[in-house]
């Protein structure tokens, strides 16, 4: 009968991954990850306006703050993360003679004079419009500029002067005992969290359709009839869960390593610079990962993620097959499995929401619940709303209700898989339940 | 040697199969009638250990039927049971593998088969891109290539035009002569009168006839007359127990009420010039339909 399951589950995956529909949409998946991992030396090498540097004319007319408006668009564009964009050119010459001479949308002119008033009066000139992220560069570093030559006009020391629009150093106490906080952590989890974890809630997603188009098939073409005359329901639900299960694992390691060579095509791209751009984004995560501490769990972290991942993965397959067994064509699968789709739904927008809804005691008690568990509990563990014990209880858990659907769905699956009538079917199916000889 | 003891299934108030018992020796045909619904798929399912009996026991070569068992017996399910995205080969080797053959087995029966049926070239092509003969010739080569010692055969002539019937005959009789038990289920009963030894009823459920086909028609009695030849209509007309007097074309066509009136009809035409006179045996058909519909 060994022999028979191995050979069931290897016909069900193969039947998968010869199929011409995996091999297109691997190719698919690699060419989207490679455009998506390198948009932007892509972008760059086709070229367009955004390589050119934008050209900033200063007529400075209080021949005072030159130097200050100049720092402070440096500072502005160096923290808005964009490469060198800006090139300032003082002008000694009239405004009228600077305007006469502009030309094109990356050229501005920046009129600064006295204001008897207000400090400071500004002019922005160009002859077309502006794009946004250069107004509000340019409107902060007039903003920034005004209030510092209005502070030397107070008649402050320089040296004391300097110090007032120098960052505060901030010391951070947390009083109490949760070494994991980190502000920035709900950047982390609004941002990077759901690109991590939507790889994981697509592989569930092809879990259950693999797992129930097969029981389907099998059961409208009555083959099933055939098969399960050579197999016990038992040795055929257990080659479906397992064929299924390697299928999604395989695809997860296809995904890695889509991602592995979108990596090394943009160290090739970018001459040996791996990450290029990236690198600042990701390392920003790396870095509060590293303040919270959370860099010194990932040891047991990423294995306790993995296993939990297993469970619920053996979990959706087990609710997937037993549904598909209930069910006598594709079409009554589609719909059954909405509400597997939901709760696999809820359990991904639950984990991107965590970090809103920091310290809700209904969102901690929905992460020990099997099948949502396995999205929500990393993300929890990552804000530090639970720790490695709660992962572990979701685990135990998730492994208790998958004992009880092989327990209980077995005998659903076994009378299912014969039945092709709809009439009375919750009725036969509780019945079923609770006669264990059926 | 099948052997089904007292069978009964319900499903719920559903009597699906009530007390059937039956014997198919090595090498016998046995046919298993009944209209839709009464049972006959329900045996076909016990008989393969699909469903369990409520009471009652089916044994093959003595022992219960489990999965030890179910490698020796060959099953062409009225509707066909094929992957159809499949090619001809793939199907073959997936149920093949499932009856526990080995790869080269199932090569070797598969192209014997393939061949026998004349159908060698469908070999790599899909099962859906074939016509629906086809794709029951390949059922029935999945379910005989393991040269079962039982093979159950429902409706396995659905489909098929009258060239491919004689060969799925010919290949029948074929297992027959190797010693393979076959129950057999038809709706149409020439094929049942051709085939089975030995057969059984069910209507609801229960058996109303069981055992040998000759039997079963002695025991019905001859109920017809036919006779061509020079005689009227009056030279019946006297004779008692003769219940109808047909003329088809030359041919009279008497029912009569038991096998007695046959020698009476007989001396009442002896000194007339007779071409045939046939005391004819009822068909299957006509003891089914009387059967079932005395039920009804």
């Amino acid at each position: 009968m060994r022999k028979k399951w191995m050979y069931l589950t290897k016909m069900s995956l193969l039947k998968k991954i010869k199929s011409k529909w995996f091999v297109a949409v691997n190719l698919l998946f690699l060419f989207l990850i490679v455009f998506l991992l390198n948009i932007d030396t892509i972008v760059s090498f086709f070229g367009g306006d955004f390589s050119e540097k934008t050209k900033i004319i200063l007529v400075d007319k209080t021949k005072q703050v030159e130097p200050i408006f100049e720092s402070f668009v440096s500072s502005l564009e160096n923290t808005s993360g964009e490469s060198i964009r800006y090139q300032i050119q003082i002008s000694s010459k009239t405004e009228a003679f600077e305007k006469k001479k502009l030309k094109g949308e990356k050229e501005i002119l920046v009129v600064l004079d006295k204001d008897p008033e207000n400090y400071l009066a500004a002019k922005i000139i160009s002859t077309e419009k502006i794009n946004s992220l250069d107004y509000q560069i340019l409107v902060q570093a007039i903003n920034q500029t005004k209030g510092e030559y209005a502070l030397s006009l107070s008649g402050i020391d320089p040296l004391e002067l300097s110090k007032i629009p120098s960052p505060i150093q901030i010391q951070r106490e947390v009083l109490s005992n949760k070494q994991s906080i980190d502000e920035g952590m709900d950047m982390i989890m609004g941002s990077v969290f759901p690109t991590i974890i939507l790889p994981f809630f697509m592989l569930i997603i092809f879990l259950v359709q693999m797992i129930g188009a097969d029981i389907c098939e099998e059961k409208s073409t009555k083959s099933m009839e055939v098969i399960i005359s050579n197999v016990s329901p038992k040795v055929h639900f257990a080659s479906k869960v397992v064929a299924a299960n390697l299928f999604v694992i395989l695809q997860g390691l296809l995904l890695l390593v889509y991602v592995i060579v979108a990596f090394l095509l943009r160290s090739v791209l970018s001459d040996g610079n791996a990450i290029g751009s990236l690198t600042s984004s990701l390392g920003g995560v790396w870095e509060s990962l590293k303040a919270v501490g959370f860099i010194d769990k990932l040891w047991y972290f990423i294995p306790t993620v993995l296993l939990l991942m297993l469970v619920s993965f053996v979990a959706y397959s087990l609710l997937a097959g037993i549904l598909a067994s209930i069910t006598t064509s594709m079409e009554d699968f589609q719909q059954i499995q909405t509400p597997i789709m939901l709760l696999c739904l809820g359990g991904y927008y639950l984990a991107i929401m965590a970090s809103i809804f920091n310290g809700s005691i209904f969102i901690r008690i929905l992460s020990y619940i099997p099948f949502i568990s396995s999205l929500l509990s990393p993300a929890l563990f990552v804000l530090g709303e639970i720790n490695l014990f709660d992962m572990i209880l979701s685990i135990l858990i998730t492994i208790f209700v998958n004992y009880l659907l092989i327990h209980f769905g077995m005998r659903i699956y076994k009378a299912g898989i014969l039945n092709y009538s709809n009439e009375k079917v919750w009725t036969k199916f509780a019945k079923v339940i609770k006669n264990k000889d059926v | 040697m099948l052997k089904v003891n007292n069978i009964s299934k319900n499903y719920g108030k559903v009597q699906a199969v009530d007390g059937l018992s039956f014997e198919c020796r090595e090498g016998e045909i046995f046919g298993l009638l009944g209209e839709n619904g009464a049972g006959k798929t329900t045996t076909f399912r016990i008989i393969m250990g699909l469903i369990d009996a409520n009471q009652g026991s089916v044994t093959l070569e003595g022992a219960p039927i489990d999965y030890t068992k179910t490698d020796q017996i060959g099953f062409v399910t009225e509707e066909r049971s094929l992957l159809t995205k499949l090619t001809v080969e793939e199907q073959a080797q997936f149920y093949g593998a499932l009856k526990g053959m080995s790869q080269e087995e199932i090569d070797k029966a598969l192209s014997y088969w393939l061949e026998k049926f004349e159908i060698s070239s469908y070999r790599t092509r899909k099962i859906k891109e074939l016509s629906k003969g086809n794709q029951q010739k390949i059922q029935f080569i999945c379910a005989i290539m393991n040269h079962p010692k039982l093979l159950i055969l429902d409706e396995p002539f659905t489909g098929l035009d009258p060239i491919n019937v004689k060969m799925l005959k010919d290949a029948i009789y074929d297992l027959k002569k190797e010693g393979c038990s076959i129950i057999f289920s038809s709706h149409q009963m020439e094929y049942i009168e051709e085939f089975c030894e030995k057969l059984v009823i069910l209507v609801k459920g229960k058996a109303i006839l069981n055992g040998y086909l000759n039997e079963i028609k002695k025991a019905y009695g001859i109920k017809q007359i036919e006779i061509i030849g020079e005689v009227q209509r009056e030279d019946f007309e006297k004779i008692k127990g003769i219940k109808a007097i047909k003329k088809h074309q030359n041919k009279w066509i008497l029912s009569i009420q038991n096998e007695e009136v046959v020698d009476k009809v007989f001396q009442a035409i002896r000194s007339r010039k007779i071409y045939k006179f046939e005391a004819i045996e009822p068909t299957l058909n006509e003891i089914f339909i009387e059967k079932v519909g005395s039920l009804k």
